[in-house]
């Protein structure tokens, strides 16, 4: 992953300072880097080294150490003498050279980048050329999904989703946080949000049957660039969000899809709260008993439909339309009339918003 | 194996919709219950909140002798099959049935043996070690079925697994699930909007809508003896006909009078009109399409309830045919031999079978007598 130059620069430097000489070999005996003009001698030791377990060893007159790249044997570095001070070069040599593979594998990992990029913390330019390294189209359709659990670091639903998509190539899967998996996948020009909605039931039965949780799916629109992909990921946090606020029954949620709930997320809490002042005075909706509740639903169920609603609730015509009228002595609202009663529908939604913000507050 | 309790569940969203009502239902160890119903009549809510995936609002569950309303659903010891099943692409057969274990971290010896002996139920040991993409529809679902036997779950939940089938692998697989359930000896809970897998599959149905328990029983009778309207409108294809009409007495008969016709109640049902005091008051008159006969045997044998008909249109089905026509407003249908000399236009003579007929109270829909 490191150049051969950039490890000869590494070593040149240390030389430079302690006067050591060193040399980094693969665990063929093969030298990539060296200080030293003759290193042939080593390559059978370096062999027996690479199979032996020790972390550390003197062969020859030269110490030699192992460096590790995710517990997996990358390099062999050979420090020339035996005494305690070419030791502590050499072991500050493997440290170097194991922060630079780290370093580097950072730089280049897809997680990485698709991280940053859903988060915004690149810069567009850095953008193109990252993806370019990664060989990461930058022009084609995608849209990213949002999957939470229920449970936090549930890693069985992560498994999951990997294994469904890890065959494509390119989709990516990734966390950002404990309770969310994020889906970024590629789009067919002739695929629609037909399609979308599709994938999101798969995953959602595939999650519920195989890792036995529940999960709801939240998906933004298909972008076409690379660079939009961080909005495709906005769009599906707020559908997530509204999603969890107003259509609590549904664990599918597009954005394209959000109805009336989109416009009161929207809103500014100030606004929110005089808005209900105005309408419920000094009550809120929480002061209603559950049979007006059950009532007022049922009415809005069956479109303001006094007939159907009575007789879905078995109760009396007359009966329902006395709960109306003293619905409208204290709220001055008959749900009756259509723009009331749409005023009404309204003030409950953003009563439920207001529960949720308060609520992210603690 | 494990029976299943279900005690005055509730499931109520937040915003006050009530998806299901009161629901109660016992059911036996090995037995198979299919909910059916209209969609949005909370037959799925139920099944999730079986599962484990949905929260149960008021009631109680228990699996065996076991509370399991807050046990969590990989605890609850079931296995579920739904209708958007997926195959890992890029892996074969074999681990496709065992990710769900390994994931549990079954040992690998045992995994071994839950597959093979699971594929030896469904029939594809030939297929393990394909990937799915070299499989065939019939065969990927079999796959997904796999998946849920190799768990050994005390209860089988299937949420709609035939729907996204076309129709003739539907009824290869409905087959296949039967055999299946015999096989396995086990508690299947089945959820279909599709009455015909109701009826195939089901040792007891449930009757779903609105949220409520409509009927829970055998097959046989829910279509013979539906308890309301709704029961007796949803179950059966062609749906059964209704018919309003008057109960009056005429002399010692009763006689159910529609538009210009009337027809003769037998006497065992005359008698529960009487004491129900249903006697000059609308109830419903439900009959089945084939429960008309144009027979000339039977409306000889049977002319209290001979009615003249035009025939509207004529759907000719091979082994049967379906009459369309009016009495007065009403929109009937009767299915008759492929042998009927009736076509669109004519008006023909039809009979009633009157020990088939079923009354319903208006106001209630309940039955009053089937």
């Amino acid at each position: 992953m490191i150049s051969n130059q950039i490890l000869q620069d590494t070593i040149d430097g240390i030389k430079a300072i302690s006067r050591v000489d060193l040399c980094v070999m693969d665990m063929e005996g093969k030298p990539l880097a060296s200080t030293m003009l003759e290193v042939s001698e080593y390559d059978k030791v370096v062999l027996a080294f690479v199979d032996s377990p020790a972390e550390s060893q003197v062969l020859q007159g030269c110490q030699f150490f192992k460096v590790y790249d995710d517990n997996q044997l990358e390099y062999v570095i050979l420090a020339k003498g035996e005494n305690d001070d070419v030791y502590m070069i050499g072991k500050l040599a493997t440290f170097q050279i194991q922060n630079l593979l780290v370093a580097y594998k950072e730089r280049f990992d897809k997680d990485n980048f698709i991280k940053n990029l859903l988060l915004d913390n690149l810069l567009l330019v850095d953008i193109y050329n990252r993806a370019k390294k990664l060989h990461i189209d930058t022009d084609v359709r995608r849209v990213v999904y949002i999957i939470e659990t229920k449970a936090e670091k549930d890693n069985n639903v992560l498994e999951t989703v990997r294994s469904l998509f890890s065959s494509k190539t390119k989709d990516f899967i990734t966390a950002v946080d404990e309770k969310n998996i994020i889906l970024v996948k590629e789009v067919k020009q002739t695929e629609t949000y037909e399609d979308m909605e599709k994938t999101a039931k798969v995953i959602v039965d595939m999650l519920n049957s195989e890792a036995m949780t529940q999960v709801r799916v939240a998906y933004g629109t298909i972008v076409n660039e690379i660079k939009e992909v961080s909005r495709s990921y906005k769009e599906a946090k707020m559908a997530l969000d509204v999603g969890k606020i107003f259509y609590e029954d549904r664990n599918i949620i597009a954005h394209g899809n959000l109805g009336i709930g989109r416009l009161i997320y929207q809103l500014p809490i100030p606004l929110c709260k005089m808005f209900i002042k105005e309408i419920f005075d000094s009550r809120t909706p929480d002061e209603f008993d559950e049979e007006t509740l059950t009532t007022i639903n049922k009415f809005f169920e069956n479109s303001l439909n006094v007939s159907e609603t009575s007789r879905q609730l078995y109760i009396h015509r007359n009966t329902l339309v006395y709960r109306l009228d003293k619905l409208q002595k204290t709220t001055n609202l008959d749900l009756r009339v259509f723009e009331d009663a749409i005023t009404f529908k309204i003030a409950l939604m953003v009563v439920k918003y207001m529960k949720y913000m308060k609520s992210l507050e603690y | 194996m494990a029976s299943l309790s279900l005690k005055n569940i509730y499931k109520i969203y937040s915003n006050g919709f009530n998806a299901v009502k009161d629901f109660n239902l016992e059911v036996e160890d090995k037995e198979f219950i299919i909910f059916v119903g209209p969609s949005g009549c909370g037959k799925s809510t139920t099944l999730r909140m079986i599962a484990g995936l949905e929260d149960i609002s008021k009631g109680e569950l228990w699996i065996g002798d076991k509370l399991v309303n807050d046990v969590e659903p990989k605890d609850r010891d079931i296995a579920m099959v739904f209708q958007n099943y997926a195959l890992y692409p890029h892996m074969t057969v074999y681990d496709n049935m065992a990710f769900g274990l390994k994931i549990k971290k079954v040992p690998k010896d045992k995994i071994d043996k839950q597959i093979h002996e699971a594929a030896k139920i469904l029939d594809i040991e030939h297929l393990l070690d394909r990937k799915p993409k070299a499989l065939s529809g019939g065969q990927r679902q079999r796959v997904a079925m796999g998946r849920a036997i190799v768990r050994e779950p005390k209860v089988f939940l299937m949420d709609e697994p035939l729907s996204n089938l076309d129709a003739k692998l539907r009824v290869q697989m409905r087959i296949e699930i039967s055999k299946l359930h015999q096989r396995l000896q086990t508690t299947i809970i089945y959820v279909t909007h599709d009455q015909t897998e109701a009826m195939t599959l089901g040792t007891r149905i449930v009757v779903l809508k609105d949220g409520i328990i409509q009927q829970v029983d055998t097959p046989q009778n829910l279509y013979d003896k539906p308890q309301n309207l709704f029961v007796a409108g949803f179950i059966g294809s062609p749906a059964m006909n209704f018919i309003e009409c008057k109960a009056v007495k005429s002399g010692s008969d009763i006689l159910l009078m529609f538009g210009s016709h009337s027809i003769k109640v037998p006497e065992g049902k005359a008698i529960k009109l009487i004491e129900g005091n249903y006697i000059d008051r609308d109830i419903i008159l439900g009959i089945r399409p084939e429960d008309i006969h144009d027979e000339q045997l039977f409306i000889e044998s049977s002319p209290e309830s001979v009615i003249d008909a035009k025939i509207n249109v004529y759907e000719m089905l091979g082994a049967e045919v379906y009459l369309y026509f009016n009495i007065d407003q009403f929109d009937i249908t009767a299915r008759v031999n492929s042998r009927t000399t009736a076509r669109p236009g004519d008006t023909v003579q039809l009979a009633f079978d009157l020990s088939k007929i079923h009354l319903f109270d208006k106001e209630t829909e309940r039955i009053i007598v089937n």
